[in-house]
């Protein structure tokens, strides 16, 4: 009994750091830059769909590393970037500002009123130059991995640790 | 309380302590500590209470993203070290069951209540107090309220839409108007004129015209032109604001509208359009604005407000639920956790006391009177920790005194049992036999010496006196054991004659009475002795006196007899024939029975005088060897052997008179086997007795049992001649010479004489055949 306690406990576990997954990644290394292009899934919009509603700040967040994988021990981060996009709804007059940082610095900035614009805003990004390939070694093997985090997040009401709402990886092979 | 010895000097005894005697860690009750404790728990639920209070105050993304994590947290804290206590605790109790610990089951017993009686009521106020919050947080998002907000909130957007939409239509028109006029005139009137209409008729309040010139990037930059206000209008706040509009305007894109919110509480819904002349080119923006009084702004944005309010409430419904949760699972928990401590405080009150005075008993009771416990409380236990302790004071002295009774009782019965050991000793040693007799009538010692000279087995002690002495001979026994007691009076000595295997022993008896502490009788001893060799030795002093005087009175008058005789010999000689011979039979007659009465009182005179040997140290085997070698050739038919021990030491011994002894008893021997049959005489060593036996034995006829103590009384034999002084002779040279001689039956016939003489040499055993 107590054996499957464990087991049920751990399953658990697992399944909360895994997350979702379901992020669409791309990595491409061009002109001395690795370009990152990133699209949420779907679902990701119609969670937060209600606390856009209602008028609150709200955040994406997607945490991006280039790795290098490691034989049998935990893979190297080799860099890491943070872009977000936050979308604030005015409910009165039924505007969307948009915006979008990468490292905190200031990207893209609009307003709109189609959702499939804020959407198309906030489920991704295409193509944005996060790393430089000044550190990547030609013809070797490295990943992207995306992550998505969300604020204001979708938590259980007694355990707030919230978990990834998505991730994703893509592989890449460095060809100077 | 603790345990504790009574002082330094009286620690336990080394290997008596117990194994396990761990010194415990006092129990002492702290008042500061528990103040403390308390003050903290209150101060802990007054800061819930506040918090709790504010929490309405505080923003949802506050609560959810700050408040629930620490409270979170802290419930984590809690559980984890409620988990711990209990987790211990049981384990403690559960070891302390298993090691069978005394009030383990009575301490188990009132921790389970005292969790129980706490968490029975917790676990139900949490159950019901989070269902409660569940419910009033579902009523907080009803249908009703949702409507009613979505409602005025719709109400409020299309108000702002309808107005948006006016404004950006009319100020569409205006710049479809301005698109025939020059921007860059200078009579500004034209301008004016065309779009005052608008703000008169109230369809806009403010109108800003702008030329557009090409800017240093080469984009167009709007110029301010010309602004018409209505009188309702209050100053343009910035003119920033129509600039950024017109700018966007004129870069094409679409979305040329915007709120500005006005320092007078008002707001300013602006929209841009651009004047395009016929041919499409544009020169110019126009920004038109309808100024929204504050009144009505305000009433909007509360609207918005509450519905965003409302909204993001039902956002963050799950976090605020969990914060709430938290605060009642934290006051459970705190409650929990205090209510835990406090069971197992008042368990470990009530039980350890108690534990460590049946502990201590346990140690008192195994002989540890020194144990002592130390006051801990300065209750009632502690009082009863001072009387346990006041009782092992007193257990310790008493046992002290028991102790020191039990060492002097352990040596007086150590000297009792060795005086005892001595008194059987002399009384085993002792050739006098002991008899005690109790009070009873029956037999409590009988010595080896009167088992021996009574014929009786040791299996006679503890049987009545009576039983055991009233057969026969031993008669006057009983009648010393059972005689009547007078005070002041002993028995009479009594001697008695007993039959052993043929000889007759001559016993002396006496009685003793034994008397108790009040003088009463307790018992009798009776003493025998053996007095049959005083009785001998007294008949042989007799003797020898009777011998001494008979030589004296009968020798003295044999000489003038015999020379009377020879003298009337010598006269008659000259008469007749038959008169010389009748004379001559009687003279010689009578001179050989003078003759013959010389040598019978020579015999005596030797008998009575006997010289003290004069030992000299003598080697036996050549002394007899001589001896023997006198009888060589004497008589055909009597064959004398020796049998003599491979070796003897050397004894001290009067040659001579051993040898008048050795020649006496092989004499009579000869005698006794009518000078036909086997003589061995024969030697042994005994090296424990330290003596050395010499024995001479015979296969004659044998002499039967009766008479062979009486052989060696004077003037008794068994022959029809000889003056029966030759074995008392032999008896007195051995006796003088220290040694014993006894007489028995050869085996397997005859008579065998045995002589030991004491030597003080030793030699290895075995013997030597001739």
């Amino acid at each position: 009994m107590p054996g499957r306690l464990i087991a049920i406990v751990l399953c658990a576990f697992l399944a909360e750091a895994g997350g979702d997954g379901g992020v669409e990644v791309g990595a491409v290394a061009r002109d001395g830059q690795v370009y990152v292009s990133a699209t949420a899934p779907d679902g990701l919009m119609s969670d937060l769909e209600e606390a856009i509603s209602s008028g609150l700040a709200t955040t994406i967040t997607y945490e991006a590393d280039l790795r290098e994988e490691v034989g049998i021990w935990f893979d190297r981060t080799l860099a890491s970037a943070t872009v977000s996009a936050s979308v604030q709804y005015d409910t009165l007059t039924r505007r969307y500002q948009l915006s979008r940082s990468v490292d905190g610095r200031l990207a893209d900035s609009r307003v709109c009123e189609d959702k499939a614009d804020v959407k198309r805003f906030a489920l991704g990004f295409d193509r944005l130059p996060l790393f430089s390939t000044g550190r990547l070694e030609p013809n070797a093997e490295y990943y992207v991995r995306v992550r998505v985090r969300t604020r204001p997040r979708v938590t259980f009401f007694l355990w707030p640790w919230g978990r990834d709402a998505a991730n994703g990886v893509a592989r890449f092979t460095f060809i100077p | 309380m603790a345990t504790r010895p009574a002082s330094p000097a009286s620690s336990r005894p080394a290997g008596s302590a117990p194994a396990a005697a761990r010194p415990r860690r006092p129990f002492r009750d702290s008042p500061l500590q528990v103040l403390l404790g308390i003050f903290a728990l209150v101060l802990a639920l007054a800061g819930m209470m506040l918090l709790l209070n504010r929490s309405s105050q505080l923003a949802p993304d506050f609560l959810s993203e700050f408040v629930l994590y620490a409270l979170s947290v802290v419930d984590l804290m809690m559980l984890v070290g409620l988990v711990f206590v209990l987790a211990r605790s049981v384990i403690k109790m559960l070891v302390e069951r298993k090691r069978g610990l005394p009030f383990a089951r009575f301490r188990a017993k009132l921790v389970l209540v005292l969790l129980a009686m706490t968490l029975i009521p917790a676990v139900l106020v949490l159950l019901v107090g989070s269902q409660l919050i569940f419910n009033s947080v579902d009523r907080w998002f009803n249908a009703p309220m949702d409507e009613m907000l979505d409602s005025a909130q719709r109400i409020a957007s299309d108000y702002y839409h309808d107005r948006q939409r006016q404004v950006s239509d009319e100020t569409a028109r205006l710049a479809r108007i301005l698109g025939t006029a020059d921007l860059g005139t200078s009579d500004l009137r034209v301008l004016r004129d065309a779009v005052a209409g608008s703000v008169t008729d109230q369809r806009l309040t403010l109108v800003e015209v702008y030329r557009l010139v090409p800017g240093a990037d080469g984009l167009p930059e709007p110029v301010p032109v010309v602004d018409v206000a209505s009188a309702a209008a209050g100053p343009v706040t910035s003119r920033d604001t129509s600039e950024r509009l017109a700018a966007r305007a004129a870069s094409g894109q679409p979305d040329a509208w915007m709120r500005e919110p006005l320092a007078s509480g008002g707001e300013l819904i602006r929209a841009a359009a651009v004047v395009r002349r016929a041919d499409g080119f544009a020169t110019g923006v126009v920004v038109g604005s309808v100024q929204l009084t504050g009144e009505m702004a305000a009433r909007a944005r509360g609207m918005t407000r509450a519905f965003e309010s409302y909204t993001q409430l039902r956002v963050f419904k799950p976090a605020l639920t969990g914060v709430y949760l938290s605060f009642f699972l934290m006051v459970t928990l705190l409650i929990l956790v205090s209510a835990t401590w406090m069971g197992l405080y008042l368990a470990k009150r009530i039980t350890r006391p108690v534990q460590m005075l049946a502990a201590a008993a346990r140690e008192i009771g195994a002989g540890h009177f020194e144990h002592r416990l130390e006051r801990e409380t300065v209750d009632e236990f502690g009082s009863l920790v001072d009387a346990f302790n006041t009782m092992a004071d007193e257990l310790a002295a008493s046992r002290r005194a028991l102790e020191q009774s039990s060492v002097d009782l352990q040596r007086k019965h150590a000297e009792v049992e060795d005086r005892r050991l001595f008194t059987e000793a002399v009384l085993d040693r002792v050739a006098t036999g002991v008899i005690t007799i109790d009070a009873a009538g029956r037999i409590g010692i009988l010595n080896p010496a009167a088992s021996t000279l009574l014929g009786l087995d040791a299996g006679a002690a503890g049987r009545p006196a009576e039983e055991v002495f009233g057969s026969g001979e031993l008669k006057p026994l009983a009648d010393l054991a059972t005689a009547p007691y007078v005070a002041g009076k002993e028995w009479p000595a009594q001697e008695i004659v007993l039959n052993r295997n043929g000889r007759e022993v001559q016993l002396a008896l006496a009685a003793t009475p034994l008397h108790g502490d009040g003088r009463q009788l307790e018992g009798r001893v009776l003493v025998v002795d053996d007095i049959t060799p005083l009785i001998r030795a007294q008949k042989v002093a007799a003797w020898r006196e009777v011998a001494r005087r008979l030589a004296h009175e009968i020798k003295n008058p044999l000489t003038p007899i015999q020379l009377c005789a020879q003298r009337l010999q010598r006269q008659f000689s000259s008469a007749s024939a038959p008169v010389r011979e009748l004379v001559d039979e009687c003279t010689g007659t009578i001179v050989g029975e003078v003759e013959a009465l010389k040598t019978l009182v020579d015999e005596f005179s030797q008998f009575a005088r006997m010289p003290s040997p004069k030992r000299v140290p003598t080697d036996v085997h050549q002394l007899l060897a001589g001896t023997l070698g006198l009888y060589e050739g004497l008589f055909a038919h009597v064959r004398i052997a020796t049998l003599f021990a491979v070796s003897l030491p050397p004894v001290r011994l009067d040659p001579d008179q051993i040898r008048r002894v050795v020649i006496n008893l092989v004499d009579n021997a000869i005698e006794a086997l009518n000078q036909q049959g086997l003589i061995v005489v024969e030697t042994q060593h005994d090296a424990a007795a330290g003596a050395v036996r010499i024995i001479v034995a015979d296969d004659g006829p044998g002499i039967a049992p009766e008479e062979r103590d009486k052989l060696f009384m004077p003037y008794y034999s068994t022959k029809k001649r000889g003056s029966g002084l030759g074995l008392a002779i032999v008896r007195r040279i051995v006796a003088e010479h220290g040694g014993s001689v006894e007489v028995g039956a050869n085996d397997p016939r005859g008579t065998r004489f045995t002589i030991e003489l004491p030597c003080g040499g030793e030699a290895p055993a075995g013997t030597e055949t001739t």
